[in-house]
């Protein structure tokens, strides 16, 4: 393989690490801080980049719209949290069935508003050149962005007030609540982050892929994938798991084809799970 | 058994005059909600029964649907039916679901991983079915069609008539499946009044009690699993069957959720609950104008948030509740029980000691030592208890004694160190292997099956020492008789007092007849003659077995005229006779926090 080869398969395997990032995050904060799984996270990435999309539309930077929409769904995620998950703490199954009625009826909503065509947003930044390969600079982009919000997650979880409390909550709910811990608040603040995370998501996705309401379809099950691998710990989980299974996915993907490379990540996750049944970070006790 | 068979042949009747008296519409839609039942069944028993949550039933439908597709046109022309098709849909269906359950359960992941892992099964089906679109993807004469589907599937079909396969009709397709979803419910509801079924249900109700016990839990849901594989393959076959086509639709999240609404409107208990629920929501959404239309998600979704929110037992059973509050008469009762043999209180019912592997010999560890983190809880015990007799474990809350019985009974690996039954390593052996090893536990927090009745509380750990229905009948009984709780053998042990619920717990122990007894804080939360009363019986139980009891009633404990071993910081800080250990300075100490041993390291 030569040199430009093997630079273009690196940043493909970099990308595709990206982008398991970028969708699972605020799945894994979810997941990872309360212990409950959001069946309509993809609906929330789904929202993110009809946000950006429409803020595009409306003349907004591109930019300003990708943060507005992540803020969007963030306060949309409080909505949902003080109206419906709420009232279901400690019912496992109540939670997961209720975010997926959750999930069929903000799809149909989207339909409505948005129509069931795809849509675009022009893929800003320009393309350059390794030897034979043409590269986006979106693509960079991406993976910086990736990088960042394992940052900012890192950041509010150990730097912040509202992380400190959330992780001590998350720890032992009842010493927390002594301590003078609104553990009700505690939830409230982590489920917006993690949809504010999801809607951010959907709006760096909005330039690279086909927005419709069934997009989020389409991520949902290797975000999943990416959560249960890599267990409790937010950051450190959900990096070694995008990291394993965006690499598995890409190399299988190239020499073979990418509903082959989607397979074998089932049969990665699976097998694994069966080593370490409470995922990566769980197994190797990571805090975070 | 004679009668849920009559229910099922008389079912199979009434469905077959039924199809022949209904116009060919209506047989159309019906078979197709029949189907549906079937599938929604396997989730019931799965979910509800079981009380395993997954996503993957769906995907277990729509594996059997393709295989029935693939078989069936590969076959139709050199057979002429597709009898063998609906078979090969069951069976691929099941293999899938042994070889997902085996990692899953085997793995021993939690409830999120488990209908996470079940749902992506699902969905990397759909994308994997639609991307067979080009011509290389064909098996045998079975274009699998990608997104499109298969087409010319053949119908049901039992042969060749005059040279050329005969399908089956609409009518007699419907009188077919009604059929076999009687039958299919028939067998689940024998099979639940079977051992098999009871233990089940108390692997639902307590896992973690029923690995105790001495039952290989892994096997028991996997067996369940597949099962549910079996029947929701079953499903996809006759629905492929049924509309002569499929397509990676079936594998959708809205098929996931259809089946979850079914169950749930239906009643995720009830077997016959499934087929009201399909009936239910399917007649709704026809009225909605189908599948397709864009009212239908909004509405099924509202139906599922609703029914959680308010409803969570199921619209069914809230219905049938209410029904049974206006006329008491239609509630079953239960059977009578046999005359008392044992008196209340009287000698113990232990001796006739089942065929189960026994190595015998006394309990001993070696070095045992537990860390959690930066924690250690249990930092190199080593302790050896008799064959015959009665040890009490004392020490300050946090002393480690309580890791300590978790680490003999299996419950947590050590992180070094090991322990022995007699000469036999048993460190790395599960809780349930220990079990059947004669290794009986009563937990802190009484760890009973609270929702199903005393007398099955016991049943089922008598049943796990020898597997034998009618002596586990018999133990249950005279342990309950010597209980004295025979008046509250049909009362959940849920709502039995405190003390009768530790009392019930340590009857539980009694019943698997135990060599080696572990009773951690069995007076927690009792009065004084309950207390003394429980020291009598563990001195009883000390004749037969070996006891070790973990206690911080210090009376208690002088009653039980036993060797004292004491834990401090996770280590053996003293041993010897209580009177012998309370003039000891050093666990004075300790109890009273003189001169904090803390302080002084």
């Amino acid at each position: 393989m030569e040199a430009d080869a093997i630079a273009n398969l690196a940043l493909g395997i970099l990308s595709g690490v990206a982008t398991l990032v970028i969708i699972s995050l605020g799945l894994a904060v979810v997941f990872g801080m309360m212990g409950i799984i959001n069946f309509a996270h993809g609906e929330f990435l789904m929202l993110g980049a009809f946000g950006t999309l429409t803020g595009v539309r409306a003349g907004l930077p591109l930019g300003v719209s990708m943060a507005l929409a992540a803020l969007g769904v963030g306060a949309f995620g409080l909505l949902v949290e003080r109206l419906l998950i709420h009232r279901l703490y400690g019912r496992l199954e109540a939670t997961m069935l209720a975010t997926f009625g959750l999930s069929l009826i903000l799809v149909q909503v989207a339909v409505l508003i948005w129509g069931t065509s795809t849509q675009g947003v022009p893929t800003p930044l320009d393309s350059f050149t390794i030897g034979r390969y043409s590269i986006s600079e979106y693509r960079i982009a991406m993976i910086v962005a990736a990088v960042a919000l394992l940052v900012l997650v890192w950041w509010t979880f150990t730097r912040t007030r509202f992380g400190v409390m959330a992780r001590a909550a998350t720890q032992n709910r009842d010493m927390a609540s002594a301590v003078g811990i609104n553990a009700g608040r505690i939830n409230m603040g982590t489920f917006a982050f993690g949809a504010a995370l999801a809607g951010a998501g959907g709006a760096l996705l909005a330039p690279v892929v086909a927005v419709a309401p069934s997009m989020g379809g389409t991520y949902i099950a290797r975000a999943f994938m990416t959560v249960v691998v890599g267990g409790p710990g937010v950051v450190s989980g959900t990096a070694a798991a995008s990291g394993l299974l965006g690499s598995v996915q890409r190399v299988v993907s190239d020499l073979s084809t990418a509903f082959v490379g989607t397979a074998a990540l089932l049969v990665v996750a699976i097998v694994l799970l069966r080593v370490m049944p409470t995922g990566i970070s769980g197994r190797k006790r990571w805090p975070l | 058994m004679g009668r849920e068979l009559a229910i099922a042949v008389g079912i199979a009747v009434g469905g077959f005059v039924l199809a022949r008296t209904i116009p060919e519409f209506r047989a159309q839609e019906w078979t197709q909600w029949v189907v549906y039942g079937l599938l929604a069944l396997s989730f019931t028993f799965i979910w509800g029964h079981a009380g395993i949550f997954s996503f993957g039933q769906a995907a277990f439908f729509g594996v059997g649907g393709y295989t029935y597709a693939v078989v069936g046109i590969n076959l139709i022309g050199s057979t002429g039916e597709t009898i063998s098709a609906i078979v090969a849909g069951v069976v691929v269906a099941s293999l899938l679901a042994a070889a997902v359950g085996y990692f899953l359960f085997y793995g021993e992941v939690g409830e999120v991983e488990l209908a996470i892992i079940t749902l992506a099964t699902s969905l990397v089906l759909l994308t994997v079915m639609s991307s067979t679109a080009g011509p290389q993807y064909r098996i045998g004469d079975a274009q699998l069609g990608g997104y499109n589907g298969m087409v010319g599937v053949p119908p049901l079909s039992y042969g060749f008539q005059d040279g050329i396969p005969m399908p089956v009709g609409i009518a007699d397709m419907l009188a077919v499946f009604i059929a076999l979803s009687a039958f299919v419910v028939a067998a689940l509801r024998l099979l639940l009044h079977r051992p098999f079924g009871r233990i089940v249900l108390a692997l639902r109700e307590n896992e973690l009690r029923t690995q105790l016990l001495g039952y290989d839990t892994r096997r028991y849901k996997l067996a369940v699993f597949v099962i549910g594989g079996a029947i929701a393959g079953l499903a996809g076959a006759g629905y492929a069957a049924w509309g002569t086509f499929i397509n990676p639709t079936v594998f959708a999240l809205t098929q996931a959720a259809l089946v979850a609404i079914w169950v749930l409107v239906g009643g995720r208990r009830s077997l016959a609950g499934a087929f009201v629920g399909v009936v239910v929501i399917q007649a709704l959404t026809s009225t909605l104008g189908g599948t397709g239309s864009t009212a239908t998600p909004i509405v099924l979704g509202t139906v599922l948030i609703a029914v959680v929110l308010l409803l969570p037992g199921g619209i069914v059973p809230a219905f049938r509740a209410g029904l049974l509050r206006l006329v008491p008469r239609l509630a079953s009762k239960p059977a009578a029980l046999p005359a008392a043999t044992v008196a209340a209180g009287g000698s113990l019912p232990m001796g006739e000691r089942g065929g189960r592997r026994r190595p015998g010999g006394a309990l001993s560890s070696e070095g045992l030592r537990k860390a959690f983190g930066g924690l250690t809880a249990v930092d190199g015990v080593s302790a050896q208890f008799s064959e015959r007799g009665v040890h009490a474990l004392i020490g300050p809350n946090g002393a480690g004694k309580s890791t300590f019985f978790n680490l003999l009974v299996g419950r947590y690996r050590p992180t070094t160190g090991r322990v022995r039954l007699g000469a036999e390593d048993i460190t790395s052996r599960r809780m349930d292997q220990r079990a059947m090893r004669g290794i009986g536990i009563k937990l802190q927090v009484a760890s009973i099956y609270a929702d199903l009745p005393a007398l099955e509380n016991l049943w089922l750990a008598a049943y796990a020492e020898d597997r034998d229905v009618r002596s586990a009948d018999r133990r249950a009984l005279a342990v309950l008789d010597w209980l004295g709780l025979r008046d509250r053998a049909h009362t959940a042990a849920g709502e039995l007092s405190h003390g009768e619920q530790q009392w019930l717990e340590i009857g539980m122990v009694v019943a698997a007849q135990p060599d080696v007894i572990l009773l951690d804080e069995p007076t927690a939360g009792m009065t004084r003659e309950e207390t003394a009363r429980t020291a009598d019986l563990v001195r009883v139980l000390g004749e037969h077995a070996s006891v070790v009891v973990v206690e911080h009633d210090m009376d208690f404990v002088r009653r039980l005229e036993s060797p004292v071993t004491m834990f401090h910081e996770g280590k053996v800080f003293a041993e010897g006779s209580i009177d012998a250990l309370r003039s000891d300075d050093r666990v004075l100490d300790v109890y009273l926090g003189r001169r904090s041993v803390a302080g002084a390291r």
